[in-house]
């Protein structure tokens, strides 16, 4: 294109010297002239671009490949190709994520003030035995190990698997299933029973649907939930308030995501069913998978209206209603568990990390129960050594009401030498019939079933992203007797509890 | 009388679905395990090697090392195709001994 645009220009130029009839001086008029030198122009620029874009061209064919060179190219390919297919299989296979977590704590409890209503129901020779509590007791450098196996997996687009097993001891437990010959000291070196914990083993489906649903099934996360990330310096581990329910559950959740129909973040219901308690005939039955014909389940039907709080960014507020069906009499020695009534819980939890920018988490949680007791009791009388009538939260005969207040703060230091450690405080208070279903609370004597006052402060010290320690002190100030348990009258006491405590975690 | 029927639809069903899978896995073994075989002209080969996806991929970038055209029709290939990935490497039944290794 280049040579064409040259020669155009020259043969402009020599038509006007030959129309000049060869002489030395070409005479033309002056608009002609200005029309050939601007069409000289254009053409120079034009010459200009198309060396300029020929800089950028493509660069030459390359020279044939000899037959040899083609070969071994077309065997580097293939072995390139072998292991390709052999890595994708590989991972493919590897369908399991494994995750571990590492927790040693060691606590200090102090029970003190322990009065006549304070007792404990002990088995000797494997009968159940009143065993009076009065004064102080004491249980100082308890140490504890925790082990969790973390597992996931995305099965497919629409189905993930997600698991946790569990080892949680005491340091060197033996008691008196134990002998001289086994004990901790060779409990993992020796065969015993196939039995595992199973913390957690569900499938999340989310189908693609025109609404967007989720379904939840299997052992699901239903421990350490909001707000208790705060001071287990971690995720959102659970779909429901730590205070309203915090223990291992089977069952089968329904989620409908709302944020698209509301427009607030992160908005959703959900439904759920699980089983609290099952009792089979495994004690006295060939069937031993038969239900339990006295005992029947405890059936849990619960829904859950949560969305982050319009305005206030990771925030969080859930409104929460549990219904329990059939809670039993009894888990002692060999009595047969009957049902001792119903049990309604509800309540509302709010919650905002970093909040307005402060470095305050915060949270405030409320919750009350409601009994319908249905006037069986299981007889204690004998066990006591006085009338004792132990119905669903009286002696079988009253419906109770009770509620909490669970509140706290967590401040994250911006002290960047120190890793930004974190300082947090909480408190909750149960009234006489407070009755939650915190039994797998992270704290062995179930802070947040209290029916009294509970303060816990702790500071959180990371090293890097995968240990952190942290240091608390728990004081609780029992109003009544029979925290955690829906079985019985409560009675007065003025028992308390204190407890410092160290731990390390380390998550990888 | 009408959940026997159902019954019989769905062992039918069953029954059919694995007739495919059976009529891969014996054009495999003999089509395929003519050459690949112990001491045989090529080595071995079995469903569980591969992942589903990954033989998918071998075989529609033609990368198997001789020209089979003249060995297996297009439609057989296919079924074997399909045999190999219900018992591939990444499957819930990995095969790993149709031809003895």
């Amino acid at each position: 294109m280049k040579k064409y645009l040259l020669t155009a220009g020259a043969l402009l130029l020599w038509s006007g010297t030959a129309l000049a009839g060869g002489a030395d001086t070409v005479t033309m008029p002056a608009n002609t002239y200005k029309a050939i030198m601007d069409r000289l122009d254009a053409l120079q620029k034009r010459v200009d671009m198309l060396e300029e874009g020929g800089k950028t061209a493509p660069a030459p064919a390359p020279a044939a490949v000899s037959r040899e060179e083609f070969d071994k190219l077309n065997g580097d390919i293939s072995n390139i190709y072998d292991t390709l297919d052999v890595v994708e299989t590989k991972t493919l296979k590897d369908r399991i994520n494994w995750g571990a977590e590492v927790r040693t704590r060691v606590d200090n409890y102090k029970l003190s003030d322990l009065g006549p209503n304070d007792t404990q129901i002990k088995y000797v020779n494997g009968a159940p035995t009143l065993s009076p509590m009065s004064g102080d007791e004491d249980d100082d450098n308890n140490w504890t190990n925790r082990f969790r196996l973390n597992m996931d997996a995305q099965i497919n687009p629409t189905l993930s698997f997600h698991g946790r097993m569990t080892v949680y001891k005491n340091w060197g437990d033996s008691d008196y299933t134990t002998t001289a010959l086994y004990n901790d000291m060779n409990r993992a070196h020796r065969p015993e029973t196939s039995g595992v914990k199973l913390d957690r083993a569900y499938v999340d489906w989310v189908p693609d649907f025109a609404v967007p649903i989720a379904l939840t099934v299997g052992r699901h996360p239903s421990t350490e939930g909001p707000p208790l990330e705060y001071k287990e310096n971690r995720q959102r581990q659970s779909t429901y308030p730590a205070l309203l329910f915090d223990a291992e559950n089977d069952g089968i959740v329904a989620t409908l995501g709302l944020e698209r129909y509301t427009g607030l973040k992160n908005s959703g219901w959900r439904l759920a069913y699980g089983k609290g308690y099952h009792s089979d005939d495994d004690d006295s039955s060939s069937f031993s998978f038969f239900d339990d014909a006295n005992a029947g389940d405890t059936n849990m039907y619960a829904t859950f209206l949560e969305s982050e709080i319009p305005g206030l960014k990771n925030s969080l507020v859930v409104l929460s209603y549990a219904q329990m069906t059939d809670l039993p009499s009894s888990f002692l020695g060999k009595d047969s568990p009957i049902s001792v009534g119903d049990m309604d819980l509800y309540g509302i939890h709010m919650q905002a990390s970093n909040f307005l920018d402060s470095r305050f988490d915060i949270f405030a949680s409320w919750a009350a129960d409601r009994t319908d007791a249905n006037g069986n009791f299981v007889d204690y009388s004998t066990l006591f050594g006085r009338p004792t009538y132990m119905g669903l939260l009286s002696d079988g005969t009253e419906d109770r009401s009770g509620s909490s207040i669970f509140a706290g703060v967590r401040y994250t230091i911006p002290f960047t030498p120190l890793h930004d450690p974190k300082i947090g405080f909480e408190y909750n208070h149960g009234s006489k019939y407070w009755m939650s279903m915190t039994m797998a609370s992270t704290e062995m004597f179930n802070k947040l079933a209290t029916r009294g006052d509970a303060y816990e402060l702790y500071y959180i010290q990371p090293v890097n992203e995968n240990l952190f320690f942290r240091i608390g002190y728990t004081f609780i100030e029992y109003d009544y007797t029979g925290s955690g348990s829906h079985l019985g009258q409560p009675v007065e006491t003025d028992a308390e509890l204190e407890n410092y405590y160290l731990l390390m975690d380390v998550r990888f | 009388m009408k959940w026997r029927i159902v019954c019989c639809m769905a062992l039918a069903t069953a029954l059919s679905t694995s007739a495919v899978y059976a009529d891969g896995g014996a054009l495999f073994r003999q089509k395929c395990g003519s050459c690949h075989q112990k001491g045989g002209q090529a080595p071995p080969v079995n469903p569980a090697d591969k992942a589903a996806v990954v033989w998918q991929k071998f075989f529609d970038r033609n990368r198997h090392a001789t020209d089979i055209s003249g060995v297996i029709t297009a439609d057989e290939l296919k079924s074997v195709i399909e045999y190999l990935k219900q018992f591939a490497a990444d499957s819930d039944r990995p095969e790993t001994a149709a031809i003895p290794k």
